[in-house]
């Protein structure tokens, strides 16, 4: 079977004063059939116009995209994908129903039941003849939800389609898409919500500046934990002997704090601690986390890692100053 | 066609709930209402009077309507992202150009309807129009501006697939201010033996070119209520051949335009 | 799949060549012939879109587009289509001096029957048109002098309003220099040789100012120009009598002016064919230069005064005088002692339209209107003039004019019923017919004065 979503080197470069800027450069993507694929970048990465390239609304400079095993943009493949944009209006004099009665008929669907029963399915089913105006931004995306599950679709594009909603209506939402996958639905997600990417994607592309940076499955992206052992009553060159290239040390009146991969055997250190008059205070193994991913990613220090992540940030912050 | 018509209702529904719009009909209908009202304003002539300027209200409010109205049929849609869950659908960008056209003529329709309906209700109440020929040859007025007013849409609909709101409004006014007031001009312009070839050249092709709005201006005979029109029925022939075709020029023109626009 | 462009600007294309045919073999000339405005206005005309122009702002633009054309009339002579112009372009621009002057100067003087008569019923417009462009453009001299001139030149009998306007346009300091002349004439036609005097030192110490600043190459020429008036002045002053008067010394010595001379007034109207009068009679004073007004009007004809008639009537410009209304006005001129003139009324039945019933005919002379070698006798205010039938000091307060009336009905004017075949004929009864005429005159009505003893 083919991939659901592939990309081959694609580019967008937009025209400006300043000179030609690449939204997108270089982008390559595969996304298979059947997951929920995580979309991941800061504001401004080009994730919403690699979805608009994805869905024929705006078209790329250079390079190839394929949805569903078809160039994108064609009109065929329309009828099998669906997208809810980022805060969607609709258009607000018309009712729940009314508005997934407008999009069924855009498929040449004339089916009430179905559109009644979709509203229901994301828990509309007693607000479905008030007009959007009165919805609230969580029932508008949940009507934007079953709107794009009027044809059907075997692939979804959900742009950022918890964004600005409330911890219920997040939760809600997840539900929902998790659903979706267990129907068998290939979901694309573009977030910046990390904790939700987290909890139901099954793997995740990272982009930056229009690259990708990161992608695969999340599990093995977050292999790497790492272990954190703290002691007091250390010398300093006990220190100096522990820094390797991936084990990050910090000394500070005989406290030390020494964060190590969870490769690293952390009986090893505690021994040589020990063995230099020390005293171990914790070990603490940490799961790597999506978080650290995404700032690893999109910060591209390769020295960077673990909880010092933030520090770095914090410096770099201050170089720009 | 299902996609056409369904957007062209949605567009319609949209349409007639626009609180600009109905300002602007509000204003044209309260003008039609208190217009019998200036008759002491011309004693002698005051049917004239009052049939140019009910007629005139209309053709105005009309105007002003569509060109409002079809300005924002595009950049509504993209700034509120509804043109991305629609052309994301099975929609071909030009059933949805032609989908917002139509309903944008629709919701302009009823709203031409709409003070037609009051003219003639003011005229029967103040008795200012008797028999059915009057009435007829009234009403056949507003329908030469509807022709008229849908016209000027695609115009702004054209212009609306590369150019912003309010660049929109002046160029499409621009144009039916040329269509209307100029156009005649150009036309003696081309036909005047003094001028230097060039300059006349200039204006015949002006005068071709430009939507000649004024030739929907079929007011005068029944403001001054004259009886000796002929041809009438080639004309009105004539008049909707060249609507339906310059429309369709507009509206192909813009689908090619729209087409390969970044939205 | 995309839309094949190439072959979808084709068709735009050929769609472009048919709209512009059926536009412009169908649409358009049918457009043309059954629905376009016909406004006349030159070539193009000017539809009620244009107008609505007007209301949108360019005001001005479109009154200048309207006189641009309006001067193609001036041209073709077609003076009556001008009207609603100038109107219309004083009302869209109130600030169109010039249309404003060519407006009134034409109302007043344009609207002429084949005689060159003008049509006397528009001057009040004329009048009202000029006032008008005074208060809206109080800036500027020339309205005010335009009005003053229509009173002295034209209305040549209401001097109070000439003086006024001519003095309103003095006080504007755009006034040309040349023109500030005109004021000292207008005292005097009224009247107020004092002033005229002072106007005139007044206009003269200025003069020589300029004239010493030496920066004003015409001002000598203007100094002498008004030095030359001045002495005149005083010259005439002296010879008329004036400050005899004033020094109460006038009965002690000879002046021209005394003993007032008697000017012999006689005449006779006859109705020689329908509407064309022949107007005979005598006037006793040699030297050419007299002309005498005749006024044939309804004898009730609204704002009538003697031998004229109120010419402001309020501010409305009414450019369609009523079609029921007859007045004429017209001079005659005396040569040998004597006036002899036919007056045809027949051509121009919009301006003559006898629709009332009875008629009066008026004769009028105003020694303020002579030349000054005849104003030498008479006097400024016609103390030197007599008239042993007709001196009247009613009707002009304040100075001796000639005037006396005849009436005249309607069918004796068009030559109906009764007097189909007779020729109706009014005289003095102290009219003396030089003989020579080979009709039967059918002398019928006499007004009531004196004959003169050795006639019958």
């Amino acid at each position: 079977m083919s991939l659901a979503i592939e990309t081959r080197d694609l580019v967008k470069t937009y025209k400006s004063r300043s000179g030609p800027i690449n939204v997108v450069s270089n982008l390559n993507l595969q996304v298979e059939p059947g997951e929920i694929f995580g979309f991941l970048g800061p504001n401004g990465a080009g994730k919403t116009t690699t979805i608009k390239i994805l869905l024929g609304v705006i078209y790329q400079t250079t390079g190839d995209a394929y949805v569903l095993g078809k160039e994108a943009g064609d009109i065929a493949i329309h009828k099998q994908i669906s997208y809810l944009p980022e805060k969607p209006y609709y258009y607000e004099h018309m009712t729940g129903l009314e508005i997934m009665q407008f999009y069924a008929s855009l498929f040449g669907i004339h089916d009430l039941k179905k559109c009644k029963d979709l509203l229901e399915r994301v828990n509309l089913g007693n607000d479905m003849n008030r007009p959007i105006s009165q919805y609230s931004k969580g029932m508008q995306q949940r009507v934007g939800l079953a709107q794009s599950l009027l044809n059907d679709p075997k692939l979804l594009f959900l742009d950022e389609p918890t964004g600005g909603l409330d911890p219920i209506a997040h939760i809600e939402i997840r539900d929902l898409i998790l659903q979706f996958r267990d129907e068998g639905k290939t979901v694309f997600i573009s977030s910046h919500e990390l904790s939700d990417v987290e909890r139901i994607c099954d793997r995740v592309a990272i982009i930056n500046k229009g690259e990708v940076v990161a992608q695969g499955r999340l599990e093995e992206l977050l292999i790497g934990g790492r272990i954190e052992l703290t002691a007091n009553g250390c010398p300093d060159d006990l220190a100096t002997r522990l820094r390797d290239e991936d084990t990050l040390v910090s000394i500070n009146h005989g406290r030390m704090i020494v964060d190590v991969p969870d490769t690293h055997n952390p009986d090893q250190i505690a021994k040589m601690v020990q063995a230099a008059g020390g005293e171990i205070v914790s070990i603490i193994p940490r799961r790597k986390r999506l978080e650290d991913l995404f700032l690893e990613a999109v910060t591209g220090d390769n020295i960077a890692k673990g909880r010092r992540l933030d520090r770095i940030v914090e410096k770099q912050g201050e170089e720009k100053n | 066609m299902g996609v056409i018509l369904a957007i062209a209702k949605t567009t319609l529904g949209e349409a007639v709930r626009r609180r600009v719009l109905l300002v602007i009909l509000l204003v044209g209908v309260l003008f039609l209402a208190i217009a019998p009202a200036l008759e002491a304003l011309s004693p002698r002539q005051e049917l004239t009077v009052l049939r140019a300027l009910t007629l005139g209200i209309i053709q105005l409010t009309s105007a002003v309507i569509a060109v409002v109205l079809t300005v924002y049929l595009i950049p509504n849609e993209i700034e509120r992202r509804t043109i991305y869950t629609i052309l994301s659908k099975p929609v071909r960008r030009w059933q949805f150009l032609i989908g917002k056209y139509l309903g944008a003529v629709g919701a302009l329709g009823l709203m031409m309807l709409l003070m037609t309906t009051i003219m003639l209700l003011v005229f029967l109440i103040m008795r200012k129009v008797e028999g059915t020929a009057e009435i007829a040859s009234l009403a056949k007025v507003p329908f030469a501006f509807f022709i008229q007013m849908s016209l000027l849409a695609a115009v702004s609909v054209f212009f609306s697939t590369f150019a912003s709101p309010i660049v929109n409004f002046f160029l499409s006014g621009g144009v039916y201010l040329v269509g209307t007031v100029f156009d005649s001009f150009f036309d003696v312009l081309s036909k005047n033996s003094q001028l230097n070839p060039a300059v006349k050249g200039m204006a015949s092709i002006v005068h071709v070119i430009v939507p000649n709005f004024q030739s929907f201006n079929v007011q005068n005979p029944a403001i001054n209520q004259l009886q000796f029109i002929q041809s009438e029925g080639m004309f009105y022939l004539g008049l909707g051949v060249y609507a339906f075709t310059y429309i369709s020029i507009l509206l192909i023109a813009g689908i090619v335009v729209f087409e390969y626009r970044e939205v | 799949m995309r839309l094949k462009t190439a072959q979808l600007w084709g068709l735009v294309a050929g769609l472009a060549i048919v709209q512009g045919l059926v536009h412009e073999a169908v649409v358009f000339p049918l457009w043309k012939k059954n629905y376009a405005v016909r406004t006349d206005l030159g070539n193009g005309g000017l539809s009620p879109d244009q107008l609505l122009l007007a209301f949108a702002g360019f005001r001005e633009l479109i009154a200048g587009i309207l006189w641009v054309r309006a001067d193609s009339f001036f041209d073709d002579g077609n003076f009556d289509a001008i009207l609603p112009i100038i109107r219309l372009v004083t009302i869209l621009d109130p600030h169109q001096i010039d249309v404003y002057s060519t407006g009134m100067w034409h109302i007043a003087y344009n609207f002429t029957d084949e005689g060159s008569r003008s049509d006397r019923r528009y001057v009040p417009s004329a009048v009202a048109l000029g006032i008008e462009g005074a208060n809206n453009n109080p800036n500027t001299y020339e309205l005010f002098y335009e009005t003053g001139w229509l009173y002295f030149h034209k209305i040549e009998d209401d001097y109070p309003e000439a003086v006024k306007w001519f003095e309103e346009a003095m006080k504007r300091p755009d006034v040309i220099t040349a023109r500030r002349n005109i004021l000292n004439a207008a005292y005097q036609h009224n009247g107020q040789i004092d002033k005229a005097a002072d106007y005139l030192y007044n206009l003269l110490q200025e003069s020589e100012k300029r004239v010493k600043s030496g920066r004003d190459f015409m001002a000598s020429t203007n100094r002498d120009t008004i030095e030359n008036n001045y002495d005149n002045l005083l010259v005439r002053m002296a010879q008329r009598g004036y400050f005899a008067k004033k020094g109460g010394y006038y009965q002690d010595w000879d002046y021209d002016t005394k003993p007032p001379f008697d000017v012999g007034f006689s005449a006779e109207v006859s109705v020689v064919e329908p509407k064309v009068i022949r107007v005979e009679g005598t006037w006793n004073v040699l030297p050419v230069g007299t002309r005498i007004r005749i006024v044939l009007r309804d004898e009730n004809f609204p704002h009538a005064v003697p031998a004229g008639m109120q010419w402001y009537q309020g501010p409305a410009i009414n450019l369609d005088p009523p079609k029921d209304e007859t007045f004429m006005q017209e001079q005659l001129f005396v040569k040998n002692q004597r006036f002899d003139r036919k007056i045809d009324m027949s051509r121009d039945p919009l301006m003559y339209p006898f629709a009332q019933d009875k008629y009066i005919v008026e004769f009028y002379y105003n020694p303020r209107q002579a030349p000054a070698y005849i104003q030498d006798k008479f006097g400024w205010s016609g103390e030197g003039m007599t008239d042993r039938n007709f001196l009247n000091n009613d009707v002009r307060p304040g100075m001796n004019v000639i005037y006396t009336t005849m009436e005249f009905t309607r069918d004796q004017l068009l030559r109906q019923g009764a007097w189909e075949n007779k020729v109706p004929v009014v005289r003095t009864k102290n009219y003396v017919g030089f003989g020579a005429r080979q009709l039967q005159d059918q002398v019928f009505k006499v007004p009531g004065i004196e004959p003169e003893p050795d006639k019958k």
